[in-house]
């Protein structure tokens, strides 16, 4: 059987033109999709139900069991903190949204480690920004900061930016310029029109330098700043102020660098210097496939996108407070409950030192680097694959994926509702 | 000592001193199937460059322009006679020895045709070959306008989880995709075989 307009369920590309050839309950062949959808579609060895850490070993367990578990362990806490949330479904982070407040816990998602410092700066001086399909149809220059599409989004040059026709440009492919600013070399730079290697670091200084170009500033601009020659960046400025329609994309080459979310206030200022000279919008290339959805929901919900801290009965919002790598290190929180990430793979040492220590359960459908933390594993649908579910692409368009095959998984929204409702119960609500 | 002695012996015989000195051999002149570097005829160049596609010599032919005229231009320090350009070029603007006639007589001539390969474990499937290709986009727009593919008639689409070539001989050979590759997955070949009667006319 082939499922046609399958949705992606990798990056925030969230490409919704996969055809799925499914045999049973197995995928067989995925066509249009990238390296990362493809592996993903295709992706194996999941556990085949929930475990329970039993000394050094592994006890199956039932659902039932693992949802009382988890129910348990977050009612008898003190301070929760509810983490992941970018790898699933909408419906489920509304449901992990009232199991915070419920309990009084933190609810954080991957963006505090990812696009945190993005968001900072559009709460700070807004966003500049549009959908992919503007971008597609209008741009005729792209610049990707800190990010290479190559390798976390492969088709977004190919479906949106460089290589798409567009309905506003005769030769869109002729027409469109690339830059890529990166600290190095890489696969997107080898076909990018201009490369701009800046020195580690270097971000906001390069940004400050731009503005002042595009303000009529030359003459106050060093011989080099931080590793870019005058030349090159009278050149970018050029080529931006020349460009008819332009779009920044910014990775977290951007964020996650020194200045964090000053590098982005500066760039999306950049972007306004710009548009007076003609139109420039700017994006984050949000990684998971929802964690803009995440934010969303939270948003939405609690007036928040990220670290919200219900405590105090309300939401509270303080980033490097409420946020989940704060949290670990300062070890306040005493059960953590992950939904959709792997925190073991990416978080620093000191936060895993205090993970350990505390109980974990953990929503995934594979083994990964977190299971070595937790205390219980429950394997869920993968949404996307086995489950539907809404989530929100990069530039914030929601898409509704779809199932391609049943596997007799629970879905995370399943999962969570059945310990939402114990934890009701427990409460006596 | 002996064997001095031996060897002055032997060469001082008269029968061996005539022979080395009076040898008659055969005079040396140019035989028949000897191929010289290739000379220009009165035939006009169209500047397809099949001659320098297929020179296996590095700068030994160049195609350049003489007051608006075209024609291959060879170094000979370069050239090592060969003559496959002599061969490869269709209107027959080169000769050399008796290729030209060797080649009319057996109805033989060269076919190349363009290959296109893909290193599986560099390519990231992004699609950038297939949105790229000029070819691609004439037949199916959809896939140029959202990297989506809906027709079979495309040189290559991601199918199956890879890059699926389905009409090498559509390529016309622009290499657009290579430049286009981040990965320097895909590469394109110029394919050159040797074909014999009707295959040759054609």
């Amino acid at each position: 059987m082939i499922v046609k307009d399958a949705v992606c369920p990798f990056c925030g590309c969230l490409c919704d033109d996969i055809e799925v050839e499914v045999d049973g309950d197995r995928v067989v062949a995925v066509t249009n999709a990238c390296e990362l959808g493809t592996k993903k579609f295709m992706g194996e060895k999941r556990l085949k139900n929930p475990i329970l850490r039993d000394g050094d070993a592994w006890k199956d367990i039932t659902y039932d069991e693992a949802a009382r578990y988890a129910a348990g362990m977050l009612l008898s806490a003190e301070r929760p903190l509810l983490y992941g949330w970018s790898g699933t479904h909408g419906e489920a982070q509304c449901v992990g949204v009232h199991m915070a407040e419920l309990v009084r816990g933190v609810i954080d998602n991957t963006s505090s480690v990812c696009h945190g410092p993005s968001i900072l700066a559009i709460q700070e001086v807004g966003h500049p920004g549009c959908t992919l399909g503007v971008v597609k149809n209008r741009a005729d220059l792209v610049i990707y900061w800190g990010s290479n599409p190559i390798d976390a989004h492969p088709r977004h040059l190919s479906r949106y930016t460089r290589y798409a026709e567009g309905f506003f440009l005769d030769n869109a492919f002729r027409d469109r310029k690339v830059i890529v600013v990166d600290v190095r070399k890489t696969e997107t730079a080898n076909i990018a029109d201009e490369f701009v290697q800046i020195k580690p670091g270097g971000d906001y200084a390069v940004l400050s330098a731009l503005r002042a170009i595009v303000r009529g500033k030359t003459e106050t601009i060093p011989r080099t700043v931080a590793g870019v020659t005058r030349e090159q960046l009278v050149r970018v400025a050029n080529l931006c102020k020349g460009a008819k329609f332009g779009a920044v994309y910014f990775g977290l080459g951007l964020t996650m660098t020194r200045g964090k979310y000053k590098n982005i206030r500066n760039a999306i200022e950049l972007v306004s210097e710009l548009s007076r000279h003609t139109k420039f919008t700017i994006s984050a290339m949000r990684g998971h496939y929802n964690v803009y959805g995440s934010n969303e929901v939270n948003t939405w919900m609690t007036g928040y996108p990220f670290g919200i801290d219900f405590s105090r009965g309300i939401a509270f919002y303080n980033p490097g407070e409420t946020t989940a790598v704060d949290i670990l290190a300062r070890k306040e929180c005493d059960a953590a409950l992950i939904v959709g990430s792997d925190p073991a793979a990416h978080f620093p040492r000191k936060c895993l030192e205090h993970l350990a220590e505390i109980p974990v359960v953990q929503l995934d459908p594979y083994p990964n680097a977190t299971t070595a933390f937790c205390n219980v594993q429950i394997p869920v649908a993968v949404t996307g694959i086995d489950a539907v579910g809404t989530a929100y692409r990069m530039d914030g368009v929601p898409i509704r994926t779809r199932q391609v095959l049943s596997s007799g998984y629970p879905s995370d929204r399943e999962v969570l509702l059945k310990m939402y409702t114990l934890m009701q119960e427990g409460k006596g609500q | 000592m002996r064997s001095i002695i031996y060897y002055v012996r032997e060469f001082l015989r008269p029968e061996w001193l005539k022979t080395f000195f009076f040898a008659r051999t055969a005079p040396l002149e140019t035989p028949s199937y000897f191929k010289g570097y290739p000379a220009r005829t009165e035939k006009e160049c169209t500047r397809c460059l099949s001659c320098m596609m297929i020179c296996p010599a590095p700068g030994a032919i160049a195609v350049l322009r003489k007051k608006d005229q075209w024609g291959p231009e060879i170094y000979p320090g370069h050239c090592i006679r060969c003559g496959l350009c002599v061969e490869a070029c269709p209107e027959g603007v080169l000769s050399s020895g008796r290729i030209l006639d060797v080649t009319r007589r057996d109805g033989t001539a060269f076919w190349s045709w363009y290959h296109l390969q893909v290193d599986d474990s560099l390519c990231m499937r992004c699609g950038n070959c297939c949105v790229s290709c000029p070819v691609n986009r004439e037949i199916d727009p959809q896939l140029g306008a959202t990297g989506t593919s809906s027709s079979d008639e495309v040189i290559m689409r991601i199918e199956g989880g890879r890059v699926t070539i389905l009409h090498e001989e559509k390529c016309t050979g622009c290499k657009t995709c290579e430049i286009n590759c981040p990965n320097r997955a895909i590469r394109v070949a110029r394919m050159v075989e040797g074909v014999q009667g009707e295959e040759a006319e054609a």
